[in-house]
């Protein structure tokens, strides 16, 4: 009898673990909806995810009519809305669609075209003139596997081609031989088609990949293209052997400025000597300053900004908290600057300026305009938005700034903002909003650098959770988002778990990606002046690109991701901590910072070393060279083998009282930024130094007796 | 009022007030003779001897920490700061220098209480990521014959050294919110000096003492007119004391620390009670 009840007992307790597994399962999925997310894309309404619902069951049952015609319930304003599509991707409901098309079989393919191969016919004849881009997606978008999207995806294709949208067109010829095996056009004709497209947006993986899958079927077949006639396979050797724009920032040479030509050539350094020249703003801003003046000023997080640099031929410009100044690079000598540094102790006497982010504060440069992100410290209103600002880079006279334009009213721009071509992009959200009435939108802005004019404002998402609480003196914690621009597309880190991919040119939200991250916190209330902050310090990621993997870590995740954009799929992915940072990456290794510098191992995803320097490495410049990493300490310059992460040598320079910083290549220079100096290292030949050792320079008294 | 309460409350009070000669026969807790009854049987003085010696060696700490989502990691990370630590110092090749290793300690990054929380914590949510901490002591010995030019050098070289390995000098872990509730005082010293050959010298502070308490006693008797008799009862008021321990310290009982560079003093205070005899009556005297 007892035998019979523990039976019992134990069938009924058996399905239990499988609950626990689908529980676990589901608390593990990313989705755009889930309402712990701090950052949603623009989500689609419930309708269109009832109808792509709909779809799955009649498609189950065969009944194709009905199937297909939920498809076609979507409204047109839904189309570029999100929905969650494959391996953690968040996508527009146009793709999804046409994803879910493609993938139907035969059967219901042939009940596909029965109904709708009139509809795209009629479409693709009126694809002509100003509405032709915007047809032809239509059809490509909604009826690419009827007997026409073929023809829809190539004109596509030659447009965006034709634009210099080459991740689009490749995109729409790769669809092409993927999706449309039935195809009339030539298979070999639209491969090199693809192949030069994806050559010229700089993704070579992928043209070795349609170089391996052409061999066997068209590479003896002879295509005429650009006026030139050969066979596939010469059309995609001569391709590969070109050498195409520089696929990502990941080449260990990331943080260079200047001459690209002069320092990309650089592949090591050589530090000796002391300074060729030094500028000791620090110095200058405590100057009269009050001995009590003095401490108030020490003890402000604005006493310890590290000013952001960027280099223009011989001119070196800086952004100290919303001070510009330029420097000649020879002899350091200042050039202009837009206001004194001294009045910056104005600043330590209002304790509300510790609201406010140093790290906000950018500059960059480009054919004789520097463009700048920064706010005045003055402006008694210390929760007013950053502004961007355009000077003449000679003589840094102003030409137009963010705070003049209606544009940006009802914005407030952050994180970096980065300069392709004539092109400005920034992210910007909706300012805080103290009664919380709506949760802020974050935005990417495409501006045009000459005027400030806007061209595009795409919204990338709203927050879960804004700012919760408001108080004196309380700044906005949470992590800067960081742009990166590729061959016609932008990517938008946000650092709220969503990492998304705009056309550069449109401004069209192609997709993102939801990547583990903190949920919106539900902290308690209980706060104070001098309330520790829980937020680790470490500098947020800008995605890294190497070959075809983009690598990512959010500011508030605990997993590091690569990713192939290109291709949408999740390469690795690896729990590293919260605190790591990317700071580069060569075709083997992925270089961390945060705590300590580290090394990750590609192949098998395993830390390789990790080296704790003076202050650590969450915030700081670092140098990734072939030759060795560089980082400016407080303790000075430190050089890192980058295979065993031993430190090779220090050299003291000539920086010493300052918290550390950045560091640059600019030419014939290393340029070490502090938050008190900025100071040019001449790079001397390598035979100079003697690794191991620790260099102080002759032309500096000795600052350590203990460096004997 | 009853009898048998009138009888109860003249019972307490006959005898409370009886017990008081028998209590004033005793020291009190603190060692001092009861004030109002006096000893006495005989002089009871506090005898001190003091001898000062420099300190020995020299010590420093240093935290060796790491922590990540997966533990493989923290190992790594973990052994490669101490491994560069030890390597560090073994490079300087100075004989009286040596890195001691304590325990090691495996917990959860940010797992201390937060004062700031009061019946709850912020979102733990999170994954735990683990961490590894050790502390090690770089210790050199032999200081007392170097002069302070030379042993400002070595600690310069030491503490040089160690920031430049990537080590935490100094007590950053600790926790200052505890050290202000409690009234504690932070120490924020980089270096410690250590007195440990301390049992001459306490030998010595002994001899002192109760010489010392010879001499009041003598002058005591000289002004009291009695005779000094025998020690008969000696009590330690103070001297140097075993460290008090804690079940994770492991640091050895038997030392006396100093912050600074500076003669460290051994103290010891003895309470000696003599027996004192009337002075024989001289002739003649009436």
């Amino acid at each position: 009898m007892s035998a019979v009840r523990l039976a019992i007992i134990t069938l009924l307790l058996l399905p239990a673990h499988a609950l626990g597994q689908t529980k676990q399962d589901d608390a593990a999925k990313i989705s755009n909806d889930r309402p712990d997310r701090p950052l949603q894309l623009p989500p689609a309404s419930s309708e269109v995810k009832e109808a792509f619902d709909d779809f799955e069951r009649f498609q189950k049952r065969g009944a194709w009519e009905r199937a297909l015609k939920s498809l076609y319930t979507v409204p047109d304003d839904q189309a570029l809305r999100f929905v969650d599509g494959q391996n953690g991707f968040i996508i527009p409901v146009a793709r999804k669609r046409r994803d879910v098309l493609a993938g139907i079989p035969p059967e219901g393919q042939a009940a596909y075209r029965l109904f709708y191969d009139d509809e795209a016919k009629k479409l693709l004849e009126e694809a002509d003139g100003p509405s032709e881009m915007k047809t032809l997606e239509r059809v490509y978008s909604a009826y690419f596997n009827t007997t026409v999207g073929d023809n829809a995806a190539d004109r596509l294709g030659d447009l965006y081609f034709e634009m210099g949208r080459f991740d689009r067109a490749a995109d729409c010829w790769l669809a092409l031989l993927r999706d449309h095996a039935d195809t009339d056009l030539s298979p070999a004709l639209v491969s090199v088609k693809a192949a030069l497209a994806l050559s010229n947006a700089g993704r070579r993986g992928e043209v070795v990949a349609l170089r391996r899958d052409m061999a066997d079927r068209y590479a003896d077949e002879k295509v005429s293209i650009g006026g030139r006639k050969a066979t596939v396979a010469e059309h995609l050797d001569r391709l590969l052997a070109k050498e195409g724009p520089t696929i990502g920032n990941a080449a260990l040479s990331s943080p260079t400025t200047g001459s690209p030509k002069e320092s990309g050539a650089v592949t090591s350094l050589a530090l000796n000597g002391s300074a060729a020249w030094q500028l000791r703003f620090g110095e200058s801003i405590v100057a009269g300053m009050s001995p009590p003046e003095k401490i108030q000023w020490d003890s402000n997080p604005l006493s310890g900004a590290v000013p952001s640099v960027t280099v223009d031929g011989e001119t070196l410009y800086a952004n100290l908290l919303g001070y510009e100044f330029a420097l000649n690079l020879k002899n350091g000598k200042m050039i202009w600057r837009s206001g004194s540094f001294h009045n910056l102790d104005l600043a330590a006497a209002q304790p509300q300026a510790r609201m406010v982010d140093p790290s906000k504060f950018a500059i960059f440069t480009s054919k004789g305009k520097v463009w700048s992100l920064g706010k005045d410290l003055k402006d008694p209103n210390q929760m007013a938005s950053f502004r961007l600002t355009c000077r003449r880079a000679d003589r840094g006279d102003l030409i137009w700034q963010s705070s003049d334009l209606s544009e940006y009213a009802a914005v407030e721009l952050v994180g970096t903002p980065i300069l392709s071509g004539e092109t400005i992009f920034v992210v910007a959200k909706t300012p805080m909003n103290q009664q919380q009435q709506t949760p802020p939108h974050q935005y990417v802005l495409a501006i045009r650098a000459n005027d400030g004019k806007l061209i595009w404002k795409t919204e990338i998402g709203m927050f879960r959770q804004g700012q919760r609480y408001f108080y004196y003196g309380m700044a906005d914690n949470s992590p800067l988002p960081r742009l990166y621009h590729q061959a016609g597309s932008v990517y938008v880190d946000t650092h709220e778990g969503v990492l998304a991919r705009l056309d550069a040119v449109s401004g069209e939200l192609d997709w993102g990606y939801g990547y583990q991250t903190d949920p919106v916190e539900s902290s308690g209330r209980f706060f104070f002046y001098g309330m520790p902050n829980n937020t680790s310090n470490t500098r947020s990621t800008v995605p890294i690109r190497s070959g075809d993997a983009l690598f990512i870590k959010g500011a508030k995740s605990e997993k590091l991701y690569a990713l192939d954009p290109d291709r949408m799929k999740v390469i690795w992915e690896r729990p590293i901590a919260k605190s790591a940072r990317v700071i580069g990456a060569d075709d083997k290794t992925v270089y961390l910072g945060g705590p300590e510098l580290s090394a990750l191992d590609m192949q098998t995803r395993k830390l390789m070393w990790a080296t704790r320097v003076p202050g650590g490495s969450a915030e700081s410049q670092v140098l990734l060279l072939p030759g060795g990493i560089w980082q400016l300490t407080s303790r000075g310059i430190f050089e890192i083998d980058p295979k065993t992460g031993a430190v090779r040598r220090i050299f003291r320079g000539d920086d010493t009282g300052s918290d550390g910083g950045d560091l640059y290549l600019a030419g014939k220079f290393v340029l070490a930024v502090t938050n008190r100096t900025i100071s040019a290292y001449p790079i001397a030949p390598p035979a100079v130094v003697r690794p191991g050792e620790i260099g102080d320079g002759p032309a500096v008294t000795k600052t350590r007796a203990s460096d004997d | 009022m009853t009898r048998l309460r009138i009888a109860v409350l003249a019972t307490t009070l006959t005898l409370s007030v009886a017990s008081s000669p028998a209590r004033a026969q005793f020291f009190n807790e603190s060692g001092m003779v009861p004030q109002q009854s006096g000893n006495i049987e005989g002089f009871s003085v506090t005898g001190k001897g003091v001898v000062s010696a420099k300190p020995n060696r020299l010590e420093i700490d240093l935290d060796v920490s790491a922590s990540s989502e997966l533990s493989a990691d923290a190992i790594v990370k973990y052994r490669d700061a101490k491994k560069r630590l030890q390597d560090a110092f073994t490079a300087l090749k100075l004989k009286d220098v040596t890195v001691e290793e304590r325990g090691m300690l495996v917990d959860q990054k940010g797992a201390e209480y937060s004062p700031y929380f009061f019946d709850y914590q912020p979102n733990r949510r999170n994954k735990v990521e683990v961490q590894i901490t050790r502390k090690l002591v770089v210790s050199c010995s032999e200081i007392r014959k170097l002069d302070e030019e030379a042993l400002l050098q070595l600690v310069a070289k030491l503490l040089d050294v160690a920031q430049d390995a990537g080590g935490k000098v100094g007590g950053q872990n600790q926790n200052s919110y505890y050290y202000y509730r409690y009234g504690y005082e932070m120490n924020n010293g980089l270096i410690r000096f250590i007195l440990d050959d301390y049992e001459k010298l306490e030998e010595e502070a002994y001899a002192k003492a109760v010489e010392d308490a010879q001499s009041r006693a003598k002058r005591l008797a000289k002004l009291s007119g009695v005779k000094l008799g025998p020690v008969t009862a000696v009590r330690e008021a103070s001297s140097p004391r075993d460290r008090q321990t804690t079940q994770a310290d492991e640091i050895p009982r038997k030392r006396l620390e100093a912050s600074k560079f500076q003669e460290i003093p051994v103290k010891v205070d003895l309470v000696v009670r003599f027996n004192a005899t009337p002075l024989p009556e001289k002739a003649g005297q009436p």
